[in-house]
């Protein structure tokens, strides 16, 4: 696991100045997708929960570095969901396809919640409306988790151990 | 303990520790405990952001029209500001026309809006969240800003400084939910507080007398209440009266002038600033 805190604070830095200064000026069906939650969330999926975890921390963490939001609210939330999906992931059958695409979706609603959960006991006056034009995110994200999942699993064939012939 | 048990202990450790750290940092976060930390971090990321934005302006302009178009693009660029002024000038004039219907012409000239010095800044980078509304600029406390100072665009009042570092600053937008700021309307002199409406609501003036006739097309305005914004910075144009006789109160929802979107570059009036009213807040001797 060591070896790939030292891989996730690099790329999830990036993500972020991404996420701020890019991915706003380029929407997509007026939506910003967020990246960093899929990146964590399909690398919790290829290397373990453990992994997940802290790429979820780390990326949380870095997200809320560009916002008013306080230091830690994203990487709580993040955290926690991709702990739930990673929870249930057993329960839904085993396929490249399909279990992405609806772990993304459902990482997403349970992220939201928490996200505007905790902002709302931090004092924003977070309502109804804002869930409800949030909630679309979660197509959007299944849809993006494709290819961020082939990514990572590129991504993690080249830092996987290779066995050695003795 | 074999191996699994082992395994499910560290996990269930990692996991622990990690949410016992991320729940520390919001307390920290909140009282205000990680500023200087958080300044720290933020400076060297604001300018690789700065970098980042500016390289997306160019590509964002790229995909917005073929580059054969410059010239063109050039001259609607320009007619777009001097509508922008136009638009303000027109907005402003509205705005003395009620002072003069209501005759208070000689007690407004007697205190004359004041001069303000403005700092331009460039928008780098907007908030991650995706229910918060704020925009990170390139000026910070070394510029001379200072967290309070109130921000406008061409067009009219943006937000308010939240934070800075020593080269950017994250401005909380006036549409954002937790925004309130003392307004007043031009025409019918109704004063009330804006609210930002957030993702999914619209931004509106509340706690309106019910006696006010708010008409649509008002000019909304900052009241200067409360001592946190210069009076007189243009917010909007009333689009909407909810008024229910049941009620206590009217409320007038407000389009905006700024455009929060495609904001590029803002100004921080840097020469005013916001007064403490906290003192009045505390009971005599107490």
């Amino acid at each position: 696991m060591s070896s790939t805190i030292y891989l996730a604070l690099p790329v999830m830095l990036a993500l972020a100045v991404l996420q701020t200064a890019v991915l706003p000026r380029f929407p997509i069906l007026g939506m910003v997708p967020q990246l960093p939650l899929l990146v964590a969330l399909a690398w919790g999926l290829l290397r373990g929960i453990n992994e997940g975890i802290v790429w979820a921390f780390i990326g949380g963490l870095c997200l809320d570095l560009f916002s008013v939001a306080p230091l830690g609210t994203t990487a709580l939330a993040f955290m926690l969901a991709i702990t739930a999906v990673t929870w249930i992931e057993n329960a839904f059958p085993t396929s490249r396809f399909f279990l992405p695409v609806v772990m993304a979706a459902l990482a997403t609603l349970i992220y939201l919640f928490i996200y505007l959960l905790l902002l709302r006991l931090l004092g924003q006056p977070i309502d109804l409306q804002t869930v409800a034009k949030l909630s679309p995110t979660a197509l959007l994200h299944s849809a993006l988790i494709l290819p961020i999942y082939w990514i990572m699993h590129l991504l993690d064939q080249l830092f996987r151990p290779r066995p050695i012939k003795i | 303990m074999n191996l699994n048990e082992a395994q499910r202990r560290l996990r269930w450790g990692v996991f622990i520790i990690l949410v016992g750290v991320a729940i520390l940092l919001t307390i920290l976060d909140n009282t205000g405990n990680l500023d200087a930390v958080l300044r720290f971090v933020q400076d060297p990321l604001a300018t690789i952001t700065g970098w980042t934005a500016a390289r997306a302006d160019s590509v964002a302009d790229l995909t917005t029209g073929p580059r054969d178009l410059d010239t063109a693009r050039d001259e609607i660029a320009r007619l777009q500001a001097e509508v922008d002024v136009l638009e303000r000038e027109n907005e402003e004039l509205r705005e003395i026309q009620g002072e003069y219907q209501l005759l208070l012409d000689l007690f407004n000239r007697a205190r004359q809006q004041p001069e303000f010095t403005r700092l331009t800044a460039s928008v780098i980078g907007r908030d991650t969240s995706p229910s918060l509304r704020s925009i990170i600029i390139d000026k910070g406390s070394d510029d001379g800003v200072v967290v309070g100072m109130p921000v406008e665009s061409a067009r009219g009042l943006v937000g308010q400084v939240f934070r800075t570092t020593a080269n950017s600053a994250q401005i909380v937008l006036v549409t954002d939910n937790a925004s309130s700021i003392p307004a007043r309307l031009g025409n019918s002199r109704a004063t009330g507080l804006l609210r930002g409406g957030g993702l999914g609501g619209s931004t509106s003036i509340d706690w309106v007398d019910l006696t006010s006739q708010i008409e649509v097309g008002e000019v909304a305005l900052t009241s200067g209440l409360g001592g946190k914004f210069p009076q007189d910075i243009v917010i909007g144009r009333v689009i909407e009266v909810d008024r229910r006789e049941a009620e206590l109160f009217q409320r007038a929802i407000v389009q905006p002038a700024v455009e929060f979107d495609a904001l590029e570059i803002v100004f921080v009036i840097t020469s005013f600033r916001p007064v403490d009213t906290e003192i009045f807040t505390n009971p005599p001797g107490g």
